[in-house]
């Protein structure tokens, strides 16, 4: 609660006035002559106890009473966002949130997050009064002065985006402005669903933050807005990667719900190049992936398109764009030290270019390693010792970009590791006796079921010699006594998998099985979808920007940009020059990892941050609401308490005087 | 008049009004009240057996002649009846709030009157007036010289100090050979349970007793508004109060006082009346005398 007459505070000095009254009423007392006196000390005796709380309790609301008024006097503002102990501000620097998420709605489809936060932060500087009010939006991230609260919907700068938020960037970026514009009393109001992809809790730049604040001369409160109710489960779709194949346009897609309410069909309708087509997809679990193949006549030549699904809670992310180019060879690196035996090697390059079209694998050495054409490579496969830098930094770039590498056990030990993983010692199975798996991932990894539900013959997997691995890894297949087969590494949009035994019969049987193969061309598949990358950037990013001389014109017809104000902020098909680019939300913002209040805590420790948490974002509870009739009438009750205490309970009626009957 | 709690007009229009006592009384002339003895009024009160020695004029031979038994006829014996009015002068007498009159006015004014009408019909009438002690006591005679004296004490009462009242009532019940009629004149600010050994005494020695408790309005109602500083007028003890926070209290304990005094009046039969301050004497007065008058077919 805050107050816009702080000053009017000083008044609840007067809450003493009824005891003071009280007191001196109580020195201004007649003197009589008394006769009945022992009845008198009697009933003074007796009235210690309930008539003196009565008499106490008539004083305290006579005392609450005068408070009460004080306080609607001086214009009280409630609702929890401004907690206790607020007062005149006199800059307001709104960090807001715009990102796609923000365009979520609950009750209301029309009353969005975004919306209802600006709606409510317009009405409580309308109530603050005098108070300037500095926009950092999370997709310029500059703090942009507002002229009137009311116009805050209307304005570009807080019109919606396909765009992410930095929240700590922001924040940072709005002490540098407190500094500098030397704002005096200020407060900083953040305005977000508490996305953890936003928030990055872990981001050192929040330790800068709390640091500059601490060092602030005059005091900055924090506080935060938190939109994260949930109320509508949320369905949204994307486009993970579009590229020609074999005169076909390969659509990876990925259909994710915030709640897994059982299966469900979806409809999915795909515009490509203005020919519509929609299509039911049978959806279960949180998160799926499926594929879409659109024909095309030849192999070269841009495209786009948008693949969309029935609106729901957010619009923002019901929608992916696409766009691609000239079909590209996949093309696989192997990367074999020169003590890797023939038959490794043919075995290996077999599984990674069977014959199929447009495969190509390049095997090098690994001294020759920095021959290998990142952009190009759908998978490398790296049987040789874990490489240093510089080629272990590329190495790493390429898996952030969505590479895959496929580190197979090196002949010699090594010390070194990628991305935290590392070869351990070289086990051999004791005579007559083989190494087995015992179990492995069904649903996911190069070891999945395959499309028609059958599981792979893993358990058929003999193995006489495996490398152990260690760091920290997801383990897709593990060997009997849980040692991983395979394990893997998320990192960004790409993998590292290190796989413990080599297709070679003096290792095990991967080759006579052909699971290797299984494994290779599933790797190379998931490798093959960065290679449609350059036509995907995300809305906000220097990406999705024209270089140079290049002119950038939306040339999908989804959605017409309202704002051109916003238009570089905007998912969509777009035309930079020649380049054709398919322009979409950042990964994160389908991201349904909520920032926790231990996070919250920590990363603004020690700042007095105070947090409201806004479950329904389309209610019309503003942020501070004027409560001075609460007030007045909690004035009233005590009032008429007081009165109710006051009345003397009624007396049975008798005469005065009673005149007693004679006796006989 | 001479004296200011005398009204002549009350004195004329009571003065038809006899006195009479409940119980019959021992006097030592012949008046209008019963006697325990048997004496020579008109009135016939029994027939016994002739035993040697009774006076033969008092032979019924009416009787004899219609039993040939000898019988005396015995009569009623009437005599005078002597009051004693006992008056309250502690200081709490003294109270009186707003237009009303004080108690010991009250007091004055009853006693004075009734003993103006006691004396009239040829009773006696005596006064004792206490306070701490006994200070003044008129024993009861029937001249109507005696009423002089009777006055001058009443108007000379100066109320002071604590009661003497329990003390005042063992003192005339010891000193009051003969029975009478004791009018106890008081507020009764003493200790219940004492008075009421007094009155038991009273009612043991043959008295007929009233009592007449003589309350101020206010100091039942207890209708003070703003804090008091009450002052004892008695023994000068000082209590500052809110009459708010103890008016209930207060008011309980003065009737539970009422109730209790009165019980024990009744306990021994004793006339009770609750007089305030605010009441007319005369219509007090009045209706004590007509209670007391005999009831048909009773003498």
């Amino acid at each position: 609660m805050t107050f816009l007459q702080q000053a009017m505070l000083w008044g609840l000095f007067a809450v003493s006035i009824p005891v003071i009254i009280h007191l001196l009423n109580r020195r201004r007392f007649r003197t009589v002559e008394w006769g009945a006196m022992q009845f008198l000390l009697k009933a003074t005796r007796d009235s210690r106890g309930k008539k003196r709380l009565k008499h106490i309790l008539i004083l305290l609301m006579r005392s609450l009473a005068v408070a009460a008024l004080v306080f609607a006097i001086a214009r009280p503002l409630a609702g929890g966002f401004f907690g206790w102990g607020g007062g005149q501000v006199e800059t307001v620097v709104l960090i807001l949130d715009r990102s796609a998420s923000m365009e979520r709605s609950e009750k209301d489809i029309q009353v969005t997050k975004r919306k209802s936060v600006l709606t409510k932060v317009a009405d409580a500087m309308n109530e603050l009064g005098a108070a300037r009010l500095v926009v950092i939006d999370s997709a310029t991230g500059q703090p942009q002065e507002v002229p009137s609260p009311d116009v805050l919907p209307e304005l570009s700068f807080t019109a919606p985006t396909d765009s992410g938020a930095d929240i700590p960037g922001m924040l940072i970026n709005s002490l540098d402005y407190l500094k500098e514009a030397k704002a005096g009393r200020s407060e900083i109001w953040v305005a977000s669903d508490l996305q953890r992809e936003n928030w990055a809790p872990e981001d050192s730049r929040w330790e800068a933050f709390r640091a500059s604040l601490s060092e602030e001369d005059f005091q900055t409160k924090v506080r935060i807005l938190a939109l994260n109710g949930r109320e509508r489960n949320d369905f949204s779709i994307r486009v993970v990667s579009a590229r020609r194949e074999s005169g076909e346009l390969v659509l990876d897609l990925e259909l994710t719900r915030e709640e897994d309410t059982g299966p469900t069909t979806v409809t999915v309708n795909v515009d490509h190049m203005g020919a519509r087509s929609g299509s039911e997809v049978a959806f279960n679990g949180q998160s799926q992936s499926f594929r879409k193949r659109i024909a095309l006549t030849g192999t070269s030549g841009q495209g786009y398109g948008w693949v969309s699904i029935t609106d729901n809670a957010n619009k923002r992310n019901n929608v992916s764009y696409y766009a691609y180019g000239d079909e590209a060879p996949a093309q696989s690196y192997l990367i074999a030290e020169s003590s890797t035996d023939e038959e490794t090697l043919k075995s290996l390059t077999t599984a990674l270019a069977p014959g199929f079209a447009n495969q190509q694998v390049i095997t090098r050495s690994p001294e020759l390693a920095y021959q290998v054409n990142f952009e190009a490579a759908s998978l490398i496969v790296w049987k040789a010792p874990i490489p240093q830098s510089p080629v272990s930094d590329q190495l790493f770039d390429y898996v952030k970009s969505g590479g895959v590498v496929l580190f197979l056990p090196p002949s010699e030990e090594s010390e070194s590791s990628f991305a935290g993983l590392s070869w351990g010692a070289v086990r051999e199975a004791p005579g007559e006796k083989y190494f087995i798996v015992k179990d492995w991932e069904r649903g996911d990894g190069a070891f999945r079921d395959a499309s028609d539900g059958s599981p792979l013959p893993i358990d058929r997997i003999r193995a006489i010699k495996r490398r152990e691995i260690s760091g920290d890894f997801t383990s897709l297949a593990n060997w009997v006594n849980g040692e991983p087969l395979l394990a893997r590494r998320v990192i960004e949009a790409g993998q590292v998998l290190f796989l413990s035994t080599l297709p070679s019969y003096t290792w095990s049987n991967l080759e006579q099985t052909a699971l290797h193969l299984v494994a290779l061309q599933r790797s190379l598949e998931q490798g093959s979808r960065r290679i449609g990358a350059s036509f995907f950037a995300v809305a906000g990013e220097e990406s999705s920007l024209p270089v140079g001389e290049e002119i950038r014109t939306r040339v999908d017809s989804y959605e017409e940009i309202t704002d051109p104000g916003n238009a570089d902020f905007e998912a969509g098909v777009y035309r930079l020059g020649e380049r054709l680019i398919a322009v979409n939300r950042p990964l994160g913002e389908d991201s349904l990892e909520a920032l926790t209040g231990a996070d919250l805590g920590s990363s603004l420790a020690d700042t007095g941050y105070s947090l409201l948490e806004e479950q329904d974002a389309s209610g019309n509870n503003s942020l501070s609401r004027p409560v001075w009739r609460w007030f007045l009438i909690a004035m009233l009750l005590f009032l008429i308490l007081e009165a109710l205490l006051c009345l003397q309970p009624r007396r049975p009626v008798t005469n005065s005087a009673p005149s007693p009957q004679p006796l006989t | 008049m001479k004296y200011d709690f005398l009204d002549s007009d009350v004195l004329s229009r009571l003065g038809a009004l006899p006195v009479e006592a409940r119980l019959a009384m021992v006097g030592n002339v012949v008046g209008k009240h019963r006697s325990p003895h048997r004496g020579s009024s008109v009135e016939f009160a029994e027939y016994r057996k002739y035993v040697p020695g009774d006076d033969t004029r008092r032979l019924d031979w009416k009787a004899y002649a219609r039993s040939d038994r000898h019988y005396i006829k015995e009569f009623e014996a009437d005599t005078n009846l002597r009051a004693y009015f006992v008056v309250d002068c502690s200081g709490s007498m003294k109270y009186a709030s707003g237009e009303f009159e004080s108690k010991i006015q009250f007091a004055r004014r009853f006693a004075a009157t009734m003993a103006y009408l006691l004396v009239n019909q040829g009773d006696a009438a005596g006064l004792s007036c206490c306070d701490e002690t006994i200070h003044l006591e008129l024993p009861p005679s029937r001249r109507p010289a005696h009423l002089q004296n009777f006055f001058e004490v009443l108007g000379t009462l100066e109320p002071k100090g604590e009661t003497g009242l329990v003390d005042a009532l063992h003192t005339v019940a010891e000193k009051i050979g003969q029975r009478a009629l004791i009018i106890v004149l008081s507020d009764l600010f003493c200790d219940s349970q004492s008075f009421a050994d007094a009155l038991q005494h009273l009612r043991y020695r043959k008295h007929d007793v009233a009592v007449f408790h003589l309350m101020d309005p206010q100091e039942i109602n207890f209708d003070f508004t703003r804090p008091h500083r009450f002052v004892d007028l008695e023994d000068s003890t000082t209590v500052v109060a809110e009459p708010n926070l103890i008016a209930d209290e207060y008011t309980s304990a003065i009737r539970e006082f009422l109730t209790n005094t009165e019980a024990s009046c009744h306990d021994v039969q004793a006339d009770y009346h609750l007089v305030t301050s605010d009441q007319d004497y005369e219509e007090v007065l009045r209706d004590f005398l007509t209670n007391r008058l005999p009831k048909k077919g009773k003498k």
